[in-house]
Order: structure tokens, then C-alpha cells, then sequence
């Protein structure tokens, strides 16, 4: 099979690649991609999620079809993981710790939980002043919607890669390397094929508090969408009671990185230790 | 039922020092096709003064990392710009397309070289293989395309173009 082409530009605040077998088909993906950023970027002033985050807590924000879809995936997480992942408490978080920016008119967070937030189709309002950060998920959601846009577009083999958040489809896998963070060495190699695998790495900051206790430095999970295996791979860190559970109802599974660059499966046994 | 799905590349691989993992997108030519399709573009390299680099780092807060300015002026009177950022363990060669306004109408990444690890500059830690044969073992230079793992930050290039949006301001505009 001839080399596919390649193309890779900055969004979603990372390096998104994209491979097919067709020209236009890459185009589609990086315009979906483009979408997502420019509706779910929360340093874009006019994006779905900072209207939602400056006024939301006033009235009702109205947002795009994808937007909907994207909360609506969040919270079937949060439901799931019994709060585990939380776009309401990550938001409240990420501004606390200043890794997005408030806007001026933006109220400082004091919703801390995900019911804090509702959604009725397309019609989104907080119920005090909070703050959301769907980048838990928009990578991954990006991801889906670019893979969807390929094959609309008549590609039969492709590949996008988020920053790490990567779907690959066609007849014949792609063989994907998951690279030690600290490193930045390949580290695990596999094959994979209409299927989705994310990576979610903790660097410069303590894991002490997260699965594993500090001995890892990433997790990685391989599942059926981009979408859900970038919000389990939070939901892996986090680490609730039934988390075994969660990744088998989604088909998924689960390894992580030690700091001494061992590899981890995560399975129950390594949850109780 | 999870089937076991993780394959552990051999150890040898593990161990080996600081290489380069080099992935090309497009060559300028190739850029210039797909950003500026069906128009001539002219070179119009130049020299950025001492007083030009002082305007640029003062509008857009990036100090230019080379005064070679790559431009290519296109017949809509659009600019076509390559530039190259250093990360901290990445080197990117990007490209810019601003319409005839000075606003972004695409931006490719060209090419990106990543070294793995930090111990590449480290020359101690090197020391200890120098003389030594890895043989067929050692994937050097091994294409690994499609990486997953630690999200990396596409700022140095944001901050690029910013900086680029600035030249064409200070240097460009009126040229």
C-alpha cells in the first residue's frame, strides 16, 4: 500500500496530524477539527464554552449541535464514574490553578460539581457562577468528528492524531507507539485498526494523589471512539471503585507508564496494590 | 474478556541515547502548492535590521529567532512565510500564509524533529556508548509515525506566527 499523506497543523492547542489516502479527505478533517477548536476553546472569548462560562450563570447560552453533543458525553462519564469526570469541577480547577484564562467579564467559579450544569438540547445555563473545561474530552471528540469528516469524504484508510489522542481506520492497521513521557522514547508499540487509543501523562506535577499513588507517570486506554478514550483515561487517573467495570462496559483497556519505565497493566490487581 | 494488546518493544530500544524521531509534512515547494494553489510566488528574502527585530519583539512579545526572513510575495499580494521555532526538545519548520491584509490564512507544519530524551545534551551520559556497536538493534532513526503519549504543546508555533503577524507589520506591510 502507497504511503499515505500526511499533514500536520497546530489546533486544540497541539500538534493534530492527519493521514488518508485522499487529499480532500484531510481537508475535511482538519475543518472539523478547526470546528471543534473554535467552538470549545476556552481561551477563544466567543467560543460555546466561554459564553457558557461568562454568562451562563445569568441565562440560557445557546450552542452548536456539537457543543450539546460534547456535554452531553461528559456527562454520561460523570454519571458513570460517579463524579470522576467532571467538566464543572476540572473548569473551576484549571482557572484556580490559571491554566485558562477568565475572561473579563467572566465571574470567578463557585460551582465545584457537574450538576451545577444543564443541558437541555442545544440550551445550556449554569445554575450558580461556574466554569467548564471539556478539554477532558474535546480532543478526543475532535478526533471522532475528523474521522467521521474522512469517510464522508471518501477515504478508505486514515489516521488523526490529537497530541496523542489518535483513531485509525481502514483494512490495514496502523502501528501506533505510545512513548515514555519522561523520556519521549517509544516505550509500547501496537497494532490498531478502526479503533481509538489516548494517552494522558503527568509532567512536572505530583501523581501522588492518582492511581498508582505517584509510580506512574501516564496512562493510555485503548476503546471504540476517540471521545471515550480520552475521557477514561481522567477516569483511569482518578481511579473510582468501579473503574474495572466502566472500561469493560466500554470495551476498553488500560496501561500505564511508571516513572522507572516499567509498564503497568491496569487491572484489578494492579487497582489494590 | 481483555485480550493482552501491549507489545513491549525490546529493551535494547529502551536503552538507546538521545536520537531524533523526524517527520516531514510537506517541503516548501510542496507548501507553497497547497497554500498558494495555481499563483506564482516571488522570493523576497531579506535581512531584519537591529531597529526591525526590536518593532517585532516589542509587537508581539517573540523576539525573532533568526533575522533571515523567508517571504515569498504572492501575486494577490499575499505573503507566504517559512519559519522555524525550538522547543524545548523540538525543532519545527512551519509555514505561514497570510492574506494580502496581513491576516492568517493557513498555517502547515513542515517538518518536526523531536529528540527523545534530555540526555542528548548531556555528554557524560552519552560517553557511555561511544565505541559501542548496536548492530541491526538499534532503530536509530526508526520511523515511528504514529505516536501517542504526552500532549505536547503547539505554543512555540502560536507564539511564531504572532511573531510573524508582527513582521509583516513592521516589515512587510509597506514592502
Amino acid at each position: 500500500m502507497a504511503e499515505p499523506l500526511r499533514r500536520c497543523r497546530p489546533l486544540l492547542g497541539t500538534f493534530v496530524e492527519v493521514a488518508a489516502d485522499r487529499d480532500n479527505a484531510i481537508e475535511a478533517a482538519f475543518a472539523a477539527i478547526g470546528q471543534v477548536h473554535r467552538l470549545m476553546s476556552a481561551h477563544e472569548p466567543d467560543s460555546d464554552v466561554s459564553r457558557i462560562n461568562r454568562f451562563g450563570h445569568v441565562r440560557e447560552v445557546k450552542v452548536h449541535e456539537w457543543t450539546a453533543r460534547a456535554i452531553e458525553r461528559a456527562f454520561s462519564w460523570s454519571k458513570r464514574s460517579k463524579g470522576a469526570f467532571d467538566i464543572v469541577a476540572a473548569g473551576k480547577a484549571a482557572i484556580e490553578h490559571g491554566l485558562i484564562p477568565r475572561h473579563a467579564d467572566q465571574p470567578l467559579p463557585e460551582a465545584a460539581h457537574w450538576t451545577w450544569l444543564e443541558a437541555q438540547g442545544a440550551c445550556v445555563r449554569l445554575l450558580k457562577p461556574g466554569c467548564i473545561d471539556l478539554g477532558g474530552i474535546a480532543k478526543g471528540f475532535a478526533v471522532d468528528r475528523a474521522v467521521e469528516a474522512m469517510r464522508r469524504a471518501g477515504a478508505t484508510r486514515g489516521l488523526v492524531n490529537a497530541g496523542g489522542d489518535l483513531f485509525g481506520f481502514g483494512e490495514e492497521p496502523w502501528t501506533v507507539a505510545v512513548v515514555d513521557p519522561l523520556t519521549r522514547r517509544p516505550a509500547v508499540e501496537f497494532r490498531l485498526r478502526n479503533e481509538a487509543v489516548a494517552t494522558s501523562a503527568i509532567i512536572g506535577g505530583s501523581s501522588a494523589h492518582l492511581l498508582g499513588g505517584g509510580r506512574l507517570l501516564s496512562v493510555t486506554v485503548r476503546a471504540a471512539t476517540a471521545c471515550s478514550a480520552d475521557a477514561l483515561t481522567k477516569i483511569v487517573w482518578a481511579a473510582p471503585a468501579n473503574l474495572r467495570e466502566l472500561l469493560d462496559q466500554a470495551g476498553a483497556s488500560a496501561f500505564g507508564i511508571r516513572a522507572d519505565g516499567q509498564i503497568e497493566d491496569i487491572s484489578a490487581e494492579a487497582l489494590a496494590a | 474478556m481483555r485480550r493482552s494488546w501491549v507489545r513491549l518493544l525490546p529493551v535494547v530500544a529502551l536503552a538507546m541515547p538521545g536520537s531524533v524521531q523526524a517527520t516531514v509534512y510537506l517541503t516548501v515547494d510542496q507548501a507553497q502548492s497547497a497554500m498558494f494553489p495555481r499563483q506564482r510566488l516571488v522570493a523576497a528574502f531579506r535581512q531584519l535590521q537591529p531597529g526591525e527585530i526590536a518593532a517585532i519583539k516589542k509587537a508581539s512579545g517573540v523576539a525573532p529567532q533568526s533575522k533571515q526572513l523567508q517571504a515569498w510575495r504572492a501575486q494577490d499580494g499575499g505573503w507566504f512565510i517559512v519559519d522555524r521555532v525550538i522547543g524545548k526538545h523540538e525543532f519545527i519548520t512551519y509555514a505561514v500564509a497570510l492574506t494580502r491584509d496581513g491576516a492568517v490564512r493557513s498555517v502547515e507544519i513542515l517538518d518536526y524533529r523531536e529528540t527523545y530524551g534530555g540526555e542528548i545534551r548531556n555528554a557524560n551520559w552519552r560517553q557511555q556508548f561511544v565505541g559501542k556497536r548496536f548492530g541491526s538493534q538499534l532503530q536509530l532513526d526508526k520511523d515511528i509515525k504514529n505516536i501517542s503519549g504526552a500532549t505536547l504543546s503547539s505554543r512555540h508555533v502560536t507564539d511564531g506566527v504572532r511573531r510573524l503577524l508582527a513582521t509583516w507589520q513592521v516589515v512587510l506591510r509597506n514592502g
